[in-house]
């Protein structure tokens, strides 16, 4: 008979590759590793930013230096040496002043790799984009078309030039300097990432992406992402992340901080799929990234992550729901395989009256993996009315993995209504068999299954990213499924 | 179409089926009746091949061909279908995703094209209005919250949508009221025909007033142990099944 | 001098007191040697981040009562259960009380740990089960290890039904101006045995108590085990309470824990599984108002296959009053067809009060069943309305709809005398007469 088993996906899993793990030979102007006060500087310098920033960078290094690594997550890993990573690295025939004509071919092919033809977003999609290439943003797109309704799309190192006001008003207003370890780290030696400013009342009337690549060896990916939604205003915002397979771990530590003025709505998708290490558990990329969202009134805030990547996560995208009224919601498919860890959740800090969080997340571990999912809902004194709901469901693939939850719940407020929910389990042998019965063969049946388990979350994505990040989950886990 | 010969199955260490025979030609239509714990369901589930039993002798033949070594999903492909007593909860996959995964895969095995997208949703239109199902339920999470004759009435739908040569519906009476029950009886006699056959599983008599029966057999203690035609039914709402097990005891 | 101080150098008093030329003493001295390195847990500790000890460990305890206090039945009659007839094990101020306590050897042994520890008979059962179950790092537990010596000894033979509930009750007088006690008990329940019992500490005077308990509860084959926590001390008592059960194959365990008095109750509740198909039962009602607190701090170690665990815990919190509530339910690889329920329900009832919940699975065995639900909000308006429409005053309404959200759980207490008890505790605590019968 033949028996189509999860310990045969199990194997086919193992077995498949990193699709994404190729590496570009673009020529790279690369700083020599080691981190300190004059590297710090030598960043700014590169960058020729003003001396504000400038000081705020050795500010945040001085913090850091101060600061030791966390280590209450529920992940293992050998800790990076700081002094053997190299904090810039560029590729070199960008230049400042660069349209799409003028960028690397070899940088066209890799993004042909990647499956984002530059030209082809362009046209099909409306989806105006940011490459951040190692640590420097190789090209922006749409940035006319954006200018017309007065919405500021680009590189943060430009906009440090271009836009010093609003940088220097809300960076680090979110996540300060000193908030945590990886935060104070990326403040200092941050290299490149967008930024985005929508006026008052203006709609974003396309989505905006930044998809991220780590290709030089020996790096770390820095990269720092603000968005600013004036009052009123409406913005959807996409990243997505690759990396090459190599050997040893990479480091990202990224930050982003999202500001949702009174009234205004900010939608921040994220398809996560850097390198994860082969098989073995050898290499993979550090992803450990700082995201908070503040609401003011009637705002809203909504995170929609799939994380398929990376050797270890360690990431809660948060909301601080400060002014009344306003919403934060977190909605996360998190798939682990073979070594991957991953603690990854949320924090809804609910401090204004009648604000409202949702939180659903969906945990897939595979292999020897290690899922966890850490939330916070904290409800302090004044925040009269708030109401939460959590969800937190994990779906577990054999044997040799874990999937766990840590919720806390924190309520000082006594009309709070706070409901958490959590369940465990695997695909059943009964679905499977009435999968069967009907005609579906059992790889079939748990693809189609995996799938039913995430919709709610993956009916959150925006419609260009839904199809990709259904790919990607089969490929993370169905193997040759689909 | 149906051929089972001398079949003995275990689950566990226990002994179900103690050879059972059967002969099902095309466009006919058999009822198996019999006590709780007879052995019914585990016949159907045999059948159509769940793992959890284990056939110890004889075969199954479907048209002459042996599928007692073949997957579940195999035996599908050659138009084997049970509608399930308890029908399974898929969460998050809407009916219309199943039924399409399930044709397309069936297509693919039998080396047919996929099933176009309209005439996929002509045929979805067709068939749920045999079974009076709104378009709404299709778009439901499969199984999902269903009320009883919903899953039920959604099995004859799914049997309708894939045309199989060999349907089994077991105990697909039970939890259904009179309404329901005329529904799902009345798609079921429109998906008769000479090309294919029905095995009716039921405790009661009742199904039998709608689906009526070329065949009755008493499944007792692992074996069939009467057969007669529709007035054998009858007989049995009327006296119970006490008189078979005194037979038998006798 | 600190407390922690204080402790460690009264140890060498102790050691004057007892033999210590034993393998018992043994497990003493690197209990306290635990303790010293660990000190009392802060709120830098996980397992302590919501309960800070620091305000109770100011008060200058003393650690040895100097004399026996006696007290006389007719004073403390009303924290028994009179009704019916139980074998009782009573201490006051930490000294065993011969003229309450109601002790057996017949068949089954109800008697003094501090009589286990020393006479000969005992001591195959004590190395076989003494402190073998009880944490051997977590700083309170090995504190109370470090000076065990008094206590109650349950031991229940293979196939014996224990003919009446046990009660177990710790008093103190409050002779000395603030005590700290640290109550060791035993139960063994053998092979197919069954077994009930009532632990109650209970204050009779205002002064500061702090009772330091650890409680090993060891679950033979197919055994059962009732055990009933009533927490509804004086507002100066504190409490920390530390149960561990260890539970063989097809076992049914229960602990049933009513917090409804005190100023600082934590609940440590650990069970481990050594056998499949056994049963364990965590049960929780927490009325409390005022300033008092109360922390269930539990874990369920789901170490084989076919097991079952359910946990309920019900909480109402008024005044300035904090509840917290910390389930772990951890399934170890080999626990397939593990089935695990969690659920903790709360109500606020009041501006100043709060709720901190950290239910956790960490599930390493993919085929199980384990869900968790938590949730925290308040009394439902609708309902309440619709009682007083009917006629029934607010308050009287109100106390109905928190007895009906904690029925689940006083639905389970299987001693009819105890279900009424705690009925009236918990009708005391809303304030009310409950207009019906059980």
């Amino acid at each position: 008979m033949s028996k189509y088993t999860e310990d045969d996906l199990k194997i086919e899993l193992e077995t498949k590759e990193y699709e994404y793990g190729f590496y570009t030979n673009l020529e790279s102007e690369t700083f020599p590793v080691g981190l300190n006060e004059d590297i710090v500087r030598a960043i700014s310098q590169k960058k020729g930013e003003p001396q504000w920033m400038t000081d705020w960078r050795i500010e945040s290094f001085k913090a850091w230096e101060e600061m030791t690594e966390p280590e209450w997550a529920n992940v293992k890993y050998a800790k990076p040496d700081f002094q053997a990573i190299s904090y810039y690295s560029a590729p070199k025939k960008v230049d400042p002043n660069k349209t799409l004509n003028d960028v690397d071919p070899e940088l066209l092919e890799m993004y042909k790799k990647l499956g984002i033809s530059v030209d082809e977003q362009k046209k099909m999609n409306n989806i105006a984009m940011d490459i951040v290439v190692d640590s420097v943003s190789v090209a922006t797109t749409f940035q006319k078309t954006l200018a017309e309704k007065g919405i500021i799309f680009m590189s943060i190192s430009e906009a440090i030039k271009e836009h010093p006001d609003l940088v220097r008003k809300y960076l680090g207003t979110v996540v300060p300097q000193k908030d945590n370890f990886y935060a104070a780290l990326n403040s200092a030696v941050f290299s490149d990432g967008s930024f985005c400013y929508i006026p008052k009342g203006v709609k974003c009337p396309m989505e905006l992406s930044t998809y991220f690549r780590i290709n030089q060896a020996g790096t770390g990916q820095f990269e720092r992402t603000l968005v600013i939604a004036d009052e009123g205003s409406y913005v959807s915002y996409l990243e997505g992340c690759t990396a090459p397979s190599r050997d040893e771990n990479q480091l990202h530590a990224a930050v982003v901080e999202l500001i949702a003025l009174d009234d205004a709505e900010i939608k921040y998708s994220t398809v996560q799929n850097w390198f994860p290490g082969n098989k073995e558990g050898k290499g993979g990329v550090f992803n450990f990234v700082t995201k908070r969202g503040l609401c003011e009134t009637n705002a809203k805030i909504s995170w929609t992550q799939v994380e398929t990547g990376s050797a270890v996560t360690w990431k809660y995208p948060s909301c601080v729901l400060k002014g009344d009224n306003s919403v934060g919601e977190f909605y996360s498919i998190a798939v682990t395989n073979n070594f991957q860890q991953a603690d990854t959740g949320t924090k809804m800090i609910h401090l204004g009256k009648n604000t409202k969080s949702t939180i659903i997340s969906k945990g897939i571990s595979a292999g020897k993996s290690q899922n966890s999912y850490r939330g916070l809902v904290q409800i302090s004194p004044r925040a009269e009315n708030a109401r939460n709901f959590s969800q937190c469901d994990s779906l577990l693939m054999g044997n040799n993995c874990g999937a766990h939850t840590f919720p806390y719940i924190e309520s000082k407020n006594p009309s709070a209504k706070i409901e958490h929910e959590a369940t465990t389990s695997k695909i059943g042998e009964d679905q499977v068999f009435y999968c069967n019965q009907r005609g579906i063969p059992t790889e079939k049946a748990i693809a189609l299954i995996v799938n039913g388990f995430s919709k709610d979350v993956l009916n959150k994505l925006p419609m260009e990213f839904a199809v990709e990040a259904q790919k990607l989950l089969e490929i993370s886990l169905e193997g040759s499924v689909g | 179409m149906l051929s089972i010969k001398n079949l003995h199955a275990t689950v566990g260490d226990k002994e179900i089926l103690k050879g059972i025979n059967l002969e099902i030609k095309a466009g006919e239509v058999h009822a198996i009746m019999g006590p709780n714990g007879a052995g019914k369901s585990t016949l159907s589930a045999i059948i159509a091949g769940n793992e959890n039993y284990e056939v110890t002798e004889g075969e199954i033949l479907l048209q002459d061909e042996d599928i007692s070594e073949l997957a579940p999903e195999e035996r599908a492909h050659k138009g084997v279908f049970l509608s399930f007593q308890y029908p399974v909860e898929i969460p998050g996959v809407s009916v219309t995703n199943f039924m399409k995964t399930a044709i397309n895969e069936t297509r693919k095995a039998n080396g047919q094209e996929e099933m176009p997208a309209n005439e996929m949703l002509k045929v979805i239109r067709e068939k749920s209005e045999l079974l009076e199902i709104d378009r709404k339920f299709l778009s439901r999470s499969l199984n999902e919250g269903f009320s009883g004759g919903e899953k039920k009435r959604n099995e004859i739908f799914q049997m309708a949508m894939l045309e199989p040569k060999l349907a089994i519906l077991d105990e697909t009476d039970s939890g259904l009221d009179i309404d329901a029950l005329r529904i799902v009886a009345n798609g079921v006699n429109k998906l008769k025909s000479d090309k294919n056959a029905i095995i009716v599983i039921t405790h009661y008599q009742r199904l039998l007033d709608y689906i009526v029966p070329d065949f009755v057999h008493v499944l007792y203690n692992g074996k069939i142990v009467k057969s007669g035609d529709a007035s054998l039914a009858l007989e049995l709402e009327e006296k119970g099944y006490d008189w078979i097990k005194q037979e038998q005891e006798v | 001098m600190e407390l922690k101080e204080k402790l460690i150098s009264s140890f060498m008093a102790f050691e004057e007191r007892v033999d210590v030329q034993t393998e018992l003493h043994d497990v003493r001295t690197s209990a306290l040697k635990n303790f010293e390195e660990k000190g009392f847990p802060t709120k830098k500790e996980e397992a302590w981040k919501y309960t800070s000890l620091n305000a109770i460990l100011k008060n200058d305890f003393t650690v040895f009562p100097k004399k026996e206090n006696a007290i006389e039945f007719s004073q403390v009659k009303k924290y028994f259960l009179h009704e019916i007839d139980t074998y009782k094990v009573v201490f006051v101020d930490g000294i065993f009380s011969s003229n309450l306590s109601s002790t057996t050897h017949d068949g089954i042994d109800v008697c003094l740990m501090s009589a286990a520890l020393t006479k000969p008979k005992y001591k195959m059962v004590i190395d076989a089960y003494f402190n073998k179950i009880a944490s051997k790092d977590e700083s309170l537990t090995t504190l109370n290890t470090a000076f065990a010596s008094e206590g109650a000894y349950i031991n229940i033979p293979k196939s014996k039904v224990a003919d009446k509930p046990i009660e177990i009750m710790y008093f103190s007088t409050g002779n000395e101006a603030a005590l700290m006690v640290q109550p060791r008990n035993l139960v063994i329940v053998g092979e197919n045995s069954h077994v009930q019992i009532i632990e109650r500490h209970q204050s009779l005077s205002d002064n500061p108590v702090l009772t330091n308990a650890v409680t090993e509860i060891f679950a033979q084959k197919r055994a059962i085990v009732d055990y009933y926590k009533i927490q509804n001390d004086n507002h100066e008592a504190n409490l920390i309470d530390n149960t561990y059960v260890s539970q063989q194959k097809e076992s049914h365990a229960s602990v049933h824990t009513f917090s409804f008095g005190g100023n600082l109750t934590r609940n440590n509740l650990n069970y481990y599984h050594f056998g499949e198909r056994l049963t364990s039962t965590l049960n929780g009602i927490t009325i409390i108002g005022e300033k008092q607190h109360v922390d269930h701090y539990t874990l369920v170690n789901h170490a084989q296959p076919n097991c079952e665990s359910f946990q309920d815990y019900k909480g109402i919190f008024s005044d300035r009053s904090t509840g917290v509530f910390n389930g772990k339910v951890f399934v170890e690889k080999e626990a397939q067809k593990t089935n695990a329920f969690q659920q903790s329900n709360n109500i606020v009832l009041s501006d100043k009060a709060s709720i901190n919940a950290k239910p956790q699975l960490e599930i390493f065995a993919d085929d199980v069943k384990c869900s968790h639900g938590c949730t925290v909000g308040q009394l439902d308006e609708t309902a309440l309305f619709y009682m007083q429409q009917r006629g029934i005053p607010k308050k009287e309404a109100k106390a109905l709809l928190m007895y009906a959200f904690s029925n689940a759980v006083i639905e389970n207490i299987k001693i009819p005398e105890l279900k009424q008890r705690i009925t009236k505790i918990i009708a005391n605590k809303l304030g009310v007469k409950l207009g019906f019968d059980l």
